[in-house]
């Protein structure tokens, strides 16, 4: 059985730079095998109505409610059994019913990422194991990141590791862990003085870097079919400024949040004309932030595996 | 082999992502310099404010041989022999040519404090209160015209206090320090400049005082920016203490003169209540039949500043002489032209048209387009190595016009309250934030326009790139959706129109 799906959510984490804005379960224990290749599509919106303004829960009329849409499609190859080779680029588009500033849209990061199992072993009523990941991010369009909240990205190059900790029972219960550290590059903008706490004049911002936790629970059903997770995630840069009073954001602002969401694919098993097929589907909702809007987003996806 | 993997991959990507990082600079990238010229004659100078280099007066200073002064001497010689490392900070940052730095600290307040208030919770909005600055929204919203004014009296104050520091300087001819005792090394660019008095305390006490009236919450930095850089030129060995505090002196008496004028200038009625706004907006409609509105939510009651246009100009006679003629009426065939090319670019703009919308945008949270074109006469300033004085003409004479230009272009603006694209044209979206006030004419264009004159009456080899420089700004305004090609086009012309008044006061001052 072939947990493919999985990929799209954790390259959703390593291509969003907006902090894992796609990460439902930004990380699993589960790889593919060599020589196989797993093709996928996601849609997902997401709206805010409220932003934290440095710690501050607030609105604005003048952006009323905002909403992003995404369409993710993504690609995965097993060069190994242990090792697993995965690249998307999300299309983002964004909008608000208040003011009269336009939304944006483009192709966002093109991201690529190398995943690799260093352990798995019975131990006790079920297995351990632990993977990592390493991912790099890049702009794939000349958008603006210095259009915050519009911008569809923060334009930058982004570098992320992470180490993922699993325990799944045998009766498919499983819990994990995972932790990352995204370390970003500087984003180009298109003038040559802003203020951070004081002038700077430069057509350059320093993104800040940021650090990724995830948790999560969940249960494979039906002889390994239908998966439901429960899940929590959350991003906090470690670095950055506030958003000032009424003021726009920027790319240099400490964006962090704490999100919770649920989870769920199932895969056609056993049914000949649809081998291969898949179908996943999910909600998250942040519950707590910094300099961010406070996103409700539900997506869905369909996947299509297949060994060359 | 999987680790390994993983490691050559992490730091492949490690490098990549870090491989072109660029240094930030937070100012200026300059160090004190040799100047092009001295102006020993600058003391003769006619001053903006004062009726000469000599209406301040400082004492006689005591002669070099005195034991007063070789006590100073003594001093100088046992601080600079025990710098500490932010003493050496300091000698490097302040320069020879602190003009710059100041006007590098107003740009930054500027930006600090060029914050839009917020809406309280019933919808109303509350306006900084100059007799109560900490309190939400802190005083001053440093918008454009409230920029163009501080910059304005802060250059005119360096320069009238400069051109007396020139005149005492070669009336009493006191050597500098290293020119009594050869074993002292200055800091700086050696100069046959007579040092009493210190030209860098003036210019230290005039900027301070002058930026803590135009930013009270700053009172505190820019005492403790004052004090350092006066310090300074003791550490740097250039000036001895009573060449500090007869510098000080003149800088405290000149700012005192510049902001007499500041408070009875008009500023302080320029934000006007909702019934006089009112009244102007009506006579408009009056006047023309259209009036322009603001559409932000909740609506803001007044626009910006609607009596900027009354504020006392420095060298315009008054402000009717150069006000344009009217903008086409809505819905003429001039304004439907006007209208149409804003669509069609905000249909496809390219990311050239892009690029140059937000390049000059200088919008809220930024040093506004005034502070815009101080920054390139800066660097220019450091480029052409021109000395404190002739630093401080240069942005007198630009921020004169500067604040000229932003007065007419206000007067304009509400005397035909000339409504924004984004009323004009149903669902018109834009990538600029439409700001709180008319369109017609384009501040940007004015601001710009003007600026552009000054730079190439100063620099004429730079004045091809200058006025194309301005034409790009009020370009900007056109691709970034918030102005009509006529608001810009006739901004231009009303710009040069203003600065010619300054020009013609500058080429009479004797600098030339």
């Amino acid at each position: 059985m072939k947990n493919h799906f999985q990929y799209i959510l954790v390259l959703a984490v390593l291509l969003s730079q907006l902090g894992a804005i796609f990460a439902q379960t930004p990380s699993d224990d589960l790889m593919m095998k060599k020589r196989e290749i797993c093709l996928a599509a996601s849609y997902e919106t997401g709206s805010w109505d409220q932003y934290w303004e440095g710690t501050r829960l607030r609105e604005n009329a003048n952006i009323g409610t905002f909403s992003r849409d995404i369409i993710m499609p993504m690609f995965a190859y097993g060069i190994t059994d242990k090792i697993n080779l995965l690249a998307g680029v999300p299309y983002i588009s964004t909008d608000a019913t208040g003011g009269q500033l336009v939304g944006a849209k483009g192709l966002q990061d093109l991201g690529i990422a190398v995943k690799a199992e260093l352990f798995n072993r019975q131990v006790g009523p079920g297995k351990v194991s632990f993977l990592t990941t390493a991912g790099f991010a890049f702009p794939a369009s000349n958008y603006l990141s210095d259009y915050m909240p519009f911008s569809i990205g923060l334009k930058t190059r982004e570098v992320t590791l992470r180490g993922i900790l699993q325990y799944r029972f045998d009766n498919g219960i499983y819990a994990r862990g995972a932790f990352a550290h995204l370390w970003r590059g500087q984003s180009k903008i298109e003038r040559d003085y802003y203020y951070n706490n004081g002038s700077y004049y430069s057509e350059w911002m320093d993104v800040p870097n940021a650090l990724n936790y995830h948790g999560a629970v969940g249960v494979w059903l039906f002889n390994n079919s239908l998966k439901l997770e429960a899940n929590y995630v959350a991003v906090h840069c470690t670095s950055g400024d506030d958003i000032r009073i009424y003021n726009s954001p920027q790319p240099t602002n400490k964006m962090s949040f704490d999100q919770v969401g649920f989870f769920g694919q199932y895969y056609f098993k056993g049914i000949k004309a649809i081998q291969g097929l898949g179908v996943l589907a999910y909600y998250s909702e942040i519950i707590d932030g910094r300099n961010m809007g406070k996103f409700q987003s539900m997506g869905a996806g369909v996947t299509y595996q297949f060994k060359l | 082999m999987k680790n390994k993997w993983i490691r050559i991959i992490l730091s492949f990507g490690l490098v990549y992502a870090f491989s072109c990082e660029k240094d930030l600079l937070t100012r200026a990238d300059y160090a004190d310099y040799t100047f092009s010229s001295l102006d020993e004659k600058g003391g003769s100078w006619k001053p903006i404010l004062l009726s000469g280099g000599s209406q301040i007066s400082i004492p006689t200073p005591k002669d070099v041989t005195s034991d007063d002064y070789k006590n100073e001497l003594a001093a100088l010689k046992t601080a600079m022999a025990n710098l500490n490392s932010d003493q050496k900070k300091a000698v490097a940052y302040w320069t020879n040519n602190p003009v710059l730095r100041w006007n590098e600290i107003a740009l930054e307040l500027a930006a600090k404090y060029n914050l839009i208030p917020q809406p309280n919770a019933d919808g109303t909005y509350t306006l900084p209160d100059a007799a109560n600055p900490s309190k939400y929204p802190q005083f001053p919203f440093a918008h454009p015209p409230y920029t163009s004014r501080a910059l304005a009296y802060l250059s005119v104050a360096q320069f009238d206090g400069l051109i007396s520091a020139w005149h005492y300087k070669y009336t009493y001819n006191r050597k500098a320090p290293s020119d009594v005792d050869n074993s002292i090394v200055p800091a700086y660019a050696k100069t046959s400049l007579p040092a009493y008095p210190a030209d860098g305390a003036v210019v230290a006490a005039a900027s301070r005082d002058i930026l803590t009236a135009m930013f009270p919450l700053e009172k505190e930095y820019l005492a403790a920016k004052a004090t350092e850089h006066m310090s300074s030129l003791t550490w740097a060995g250039v000036n001895v203490k009573s060449d500090i505090d007869a510098g000080s002196t003149i800088g405290v008496e000149v700012a005192k003169v510049a902001m007499a004028r500041a408070r009875t200038d008009g500023m302080s009625k320029a934000q006007t209540p909702k019934p006089i706004s009112d009244s102007i907006k009506t006579a408009a409609f009056k006047r023309y039949g259209w009036q322009w509105d603001n559409l932000e939510s909740p609506v803001r009651p007044v626009g910006l500043a609607p009596l900027f246009g009354k504020v006392k100009m420095w060298n315009v006679p008054n402000v009717e002489i150069v006000r344009p003629g009217p903008p086409p009426a809505p819905g003429s065939a001039e304004f439907n032209a006007a209208s149409k090319e804003l669509q069609d670019i905000a249909k496809k703009i390219t990311p050239e048209q892009r690029k140059i919308a937000n390049w000059w945008s200088d919008g809220l949270g930024t040093y506004t387009p005034p502070g815009h074109w101080n920054r390139y006469v800066k660097d220019l300033l450091i480029e052409y190595k021109l000395n404190p004085l002739r630093s401080a003409r240069t942005f007198a004479y630009l921020n004169m016009a500067v604040m000229d230009a932003g007065i007419s272009c206000w007067d304009t603006k509400y005397y035909y309250h000339y409504p924004r694209p984004i009323q004009t044209i149903p669902g018109f979206k834009t990538i600029l934030g439409t700001p709180n006030f008319p369109a017609y004419t384009s501040g940007h264009s004015t601001f710009s326009a003007a600026a552009a004159e000054v730079v190439a009456y100063v620099f004429p080899n730079e004045a091809q790139k200058a006025r194309d420089w301005a034409d790009e700004a009020a370009e900007s305004r056109i691709l970034g959706g918030i102005h009509y090609r006529f608001d810009a086009e006739v901004g231009i012309t009303q710009g040069k129109n203003v600065a010619k008044y300054s020009l013609n006061r500058a080429k009479l001052d004797g600098a030339e």
